[in-house]
């Protein structure tokens, strides 16, 4: 990763030795986590006849997500589930994965302002603070 | 340009694209002795992803709410090509990635 000598007294998040790195999982846990996260749709028509009568259908309309995933979608959960609990409504919130560490952090900030974790900044939020800039210099 | 996203074989980047693309199986089984059919079997069994299930119009379980935000971003979202995260196609068309800053057009110099 760049590192960058500093002008300034202030240190800038790019110069932090230790900044959080991604690191990819691309094991069976990481597999599983990206389909539950995806969902998956099971849809199923079976039929099974005897002697050319038939004696067992089964007919499967299944989908398979994480909760959060569930919660998002839309998915009918049991008879019984509080979903007014403040996990759901935090799963309602749109995330999206930092590109650069990797958590799971609100999209609009991620893209919009900064990663809260690792302080990655998207390319709209880095646009916008030059034009933020050159505004000020502006002014002066 | 630096391709950012790299080519992955792994397990979760098989199964990735096994689902985004869709499996189905459409099988038809029969055992006969002399010539009576004893047992027939017919399957058709389809696998996707909720991305995949709602571009093709599979049928989801009874009480699933389909007009919900996150449906509605799964069709009008699409992967940039450079850097993987998604916006909305239209943005990623005109004003170009808002995460990378890929722009398939790039500003005369």
């Amino acid at each position: 990763m760049r590192m960058e000598l500093q002008t300034e007294g202030k240190l800038k998040m790019e110069d932090y030795r230790f900044r959080p790195e991604r690191t990819e999982d691309t094991g069976l846990a990481g597999a599983i986590d990206k389909i539950l996260d995806k969902g998956l749709v099971i849809n199923a028509d079976i039929t099974i006849d005897v002697a050319g009568v038939e004696l067992l259908g089964i007919k499967i309309r299944a989908a398979l997500a994480s909760f959060e995933t569930a919660a998002r979608y839309g998915l009918e959960f049991p008879s019984g589930t509080n979903i007014n609990t403040a996990a759901w409504k935090e799963a309602m919130i749109q995330k999206e994965e930092c590109p650069q560490c990797g958590k799971k952090v609100d999209m609009e900030e991620l893209l919009n302002i900064a990663c809260p974790w690792c302080g990655w900044q998207s390319a709209k939020a880095k646009k916008a603070k030059e034009r933020k800039i050159s505004a000020k210099v502006e002014v002066q | 340009m630096t391709i950012l996203r790299p080519e992955q074989s792994s397990l979760q980047e098989v199964l990735d694209r096994i689902l985004d693309k869709g499996v189905v199986i459409d099988a038809e089984v029969r055992i006969g002795l002399g010539c009576v059919d004893l047992l027939g079997i017919r399957a058709t069994i389809i696998l996707s992803s909720f991305k995949t299930a709602i571009q093709i119009g599979l049928a989801f379980p009874e009480g699933t709410n389909t007009n919900t935000p996150a449906w509605q971003d799964l069709l009008s979202k699409q992967p940039c090509p450079v850097c993987g995260m998604e916006s909305r196609t239209k943005d990623l068309r005109q004003q170009g990635c808002p995460w990378c800053g890929w722009n398939y057009r790039p500003k005369a110099s």
